[in-house]
């Protein structure tokens, strides 16, 4: 028993070394500039859409939901510096993040839960993506009174729709836009 | 302000004009296409479009008889979340007694739903929504180019409408037909601006098209009008591969067959072509390659017996036979007047008597003429005696080689000489008509008549039917000689050297010339 324990510690210890003593450092990751990984989450989120659409019971959200506006006024976000976008971005995405946790408990219906998953799990790699272009990450506040520009949704629909129109607008024109992909370019 | 400074102001501001009225004029036309396709493809009311980021238009169509003043319209837009605003309208005549009231915007936001209310006389007529990003309506393509790449292929490419941040979401539909043919066919681009058509007819004149439309994802919207046709011939046919290796194949194949004809012919058509010039070279070793043809010098370096074994007793070849005249000495007065040119015709005759004569000469043997030609070559001055003869000259002057009498040999000689080369047959290169000069020793000095190809042999004229003898061939057909006036010395010694300007004609028949048959008498 001893002795089991002792190899054990032993390994764990060589791995702790060895993790420790990992030669170089660790690799930048490398920039996500294909929208095509966009493009990608956007068509997932369009057939929750749809699948809300033709949804007959359980498909309701019980609860309000605080969500990003997605208004995109050229001028305006033309205006607004990257790192006002980026922070723009990064609280929706958090806030959408807790609305379609939400959903995802007020929704019974499982052709829709299985969109909602999907669309769940997209966040985040989303927000991976946005890591690799070095975009500033996000400090969730205490509360999302905090935050501005938002709306208040109650609606299953009007949530996908809030959810597709903000990834295809504001977080595409931020991928566009981000200063890594324009030097890859370049 | 002066007349000089308002013209200028003036034309500037006509200039202004024109174009502002160039503008509106294009945009109304533009408006109106826009507005043609919108009234095909979308069924609702009122018909919206964005011709790019900020600029949004929105319309409907009414009868005009039926339709009331622009004042009793309203056009009213909310943004989600928003407050509604109001959109001034604005009417332009359509076709078909159609009005079109229009209401445009210079600042949109996008990606969020706006609903749009119209009412008339405060009634709603129409209600609306929709998102801004999903109902794009492009310019079509510009600078549409059609290039040539290679055989049925063009090489199409365009300017897309200049629209940042949607680049990549931009999908485009080719359409290409040959000229006067309905056979439109259509290719997709996405997010590229260039595309090649393969698979045409060659030498066709094509038309192409271009129109766009947002690809769906991000944003959306209508197929754009069809760019201005732009017209391309495509280049003309080339062999067809196969057809090109199948005649590289028969062609090698033909050259292999004449290639082969003309290796198993070889040796007739170079005879046609590069006939062999017999050479005596082989019969006087050294002479042309040592002595430089120099017949004197070789006979006094060599022998002579060489000359005289190998190259005339062959008895393969059939020389005519020759009559060899012994004496010959010359008497200082001689003059030897030159024969007039009709009388080789008539030693022609001679000759020609002399020639069926030829087949009684079966009394001549061997022995007898070689002891006869080394008689004459003792005889003979060393060295400096001999001389060649050209084959058609024949011309055969021997002497008793009266050693005392060389310079009268000279003087007769210097006249003859200038006779002799009469005997200079220009015709050096008939094969058929050499004859094996003989052993032409002279006594005199003949250098000038040395002359090469002389000794030749005639491989196909000599057909003697009657028994070979070895004889030294002297003349060529149409040396007439008449050594009946040569038979004496004397005669010879008082000039009478006939130099018979011959004719050296070859007869058909070609009979193996030789001169008559008379009695070689020796004086000495």
């Amino acid at each position: 028993m001893l002795q089991k324990t002792g190899r054990a510690g032993l390994l764990a210890f060589l791995l702790i070394v060895l993790e420790w003593t990992r030669p170089g450092l660790p690799s930048p990751l490398k920039p996500i500039c294909d929208l095509r990984v966009l493009n990608h989450f956007i068509q997932e989120a369009r057939d929750a859409e749809v699948a809300m659409k033709s949804c007959k019971e359980g498909c309701d959200l019980l609860e309000e939901v605080t969500v990003p506006k997605t208004t995109v006024d050229f001028d305006v976000w033309e205006g607004k510096n990257a790192q006002e976008q980026a922070h723009e971005v990064q609280a929706g995405l958090w806030l959408l993040q807790q609305a379609l946790n939400t959903l995802r408990t007020s929704v019974t219906n499982t052709a829709l839960q299985s969109h909602i998953d999907n669309i769940t799990r997209n966040l985040p790699s989303i927000i991976a993506v946005l890591r690799s272009l070095n975009i500033q990450e996000f400090t969730p506040p205490i509360s999302a009174a905090e935050l501005e520009g938002m709306w208040r949704v109650s609606s299953t629909t009007e949530l996908l729709q809030v959810h597709i129109n903000f990834l295809r607008g504001k977080v595409r024109l931020l991928l566009l836009g981000a200063r890594a992909c324009q030097q890859d370019v370049s | 302000m002066s007349c000089d400074h308002l013209s200028p102001l003036l034309a500037l501001l006509v200039v202004m004009m024109t174009c502002a009225t160039r503008s509106v004029v294009q945009g109304s036309r533009d408006l109106e296409r826009k507005a043609y396709i919108l009234l095909r493809e979308e069924p609702e009311n009122p018909k919206c479009f964005a011709e790019g980021r900020k600029d949004f238009t929105c319309f409907w169509e009414e009868d005009e008889e039926r339709s009331g003043s622009v004042e009793q319209y309203s056009f009213t837009y909310t943004y989600q979340g928003e407050k509604s605003n109001t959109c001034p309208l604005k009417v332009l005549p359509a076709a078909g007694g159609k009005r079109l009231f229009i209401c445009h915007l210079n600042r949109t936001k996008m990606f969020v739903q706006m609903d749009i209310q119209v009412r008339r006389d405060g009634e709603l007529i129409y209600n609306r929504s929709l998102l801004i990003e999903l109902v794009f309506l492009l310019d079509p393509p510009s600078n549409v180019t059609v290039t040539n790449t290679g055989q049925q292929q063009l090489n199409i490419s365009w300017v897309p409408p200049p629209l940042k941040y949607m680049d990549d979401s931009m999908m485009y539909e080719v359409a290409y037909a040959p000229v006067d043919t309905h056979l439109d066919q259509v290719i997709e681009a996405h997010a590229s601006s260039q595309v090649i058509l393969r698979g045409l007819q060659t030498n066709t004149k094509y038309k192409v098209q271009v129109r766009v439309k947002l690809d769906g994802i991000s944003y959306n919207g209508y197929w754009s009008a069809w760019s201005d046709p732009v017209f391309m011939e495509t280049l003309p046919a080339e062999l067809d591969l196969l057809i090109l290796s199948l005649a590289l194949i028969v062609f090698f194949i033909i050259l292999l067959l004449a290639l082969a004809l003309l290796l198993s012919h070889q040796r007739f058509l170079m005879k046609k072509i590069w006939p062999m010039i017999p050479t005596p070279e082989s019969k006087f070793q050294g002479l042309f390659t040592v002595y430089g043809g120099d017949f004197k010098e070789w006979l006094g370096q060599t022998s002579g017996e060489l000359w005289l074994t190998s190259a005339f007793i062959h008895s393969e070849e059939c020389p005519s036979s020759l009559e060899v005249l012994s004496e010959l000495s010359l008497s200082p007065t001689m003059v030897s007047p030159p024969l007039p040119p009709e009388t080789s015709l008539a030693k022609r005759s001679k000759v020609d008597a002399a020639q069926e004569g030829l087949q009684e000469m079966d009394s001549l043997t061997d022995d007898w003429l070689m002891e006869r030609l080394r008689a004459f070559h003792q005889h003979q001055a060393p060295s400096s005696q001999s001389s060649l003869l050209e084959s058609q000259d024949a011309y055969v002057m021997l002497s008793g080689n009266k050693q005392n009498k060389d310079d009268h040999l000279d003087d007769s000689l210097e006249e003859a000489l200038p006779r002799e080369e009469l005997f200079v047959s220009k015709n050096t290169a008939r094969s058929e008509s050499r004859s094996e000069l003989g052993s032409v020793q002279q006594s005199f000095e003949s250098s000038r008549l040395s002359s090469q190809s002389s000794f030749e042999y005639s491989n196909q004229s000599w057909i003697h039917k009657g028994p070979c003898y070895a004889y030294m061939a002297v003349a060529d057909s149409g040396v007439s000689m008449d050594y009946s006036t040569m038979s004496r010395i004397d005669d010879i010694g008082k000039g009478f050297f006939y130099a018979n300007d011959y004719k050296n004609e070859i007869h058909a028949h070609r009979r193996p010339l030789l001169v008559r048959q008379y009695p070689v008498h020796d004086d000495d």
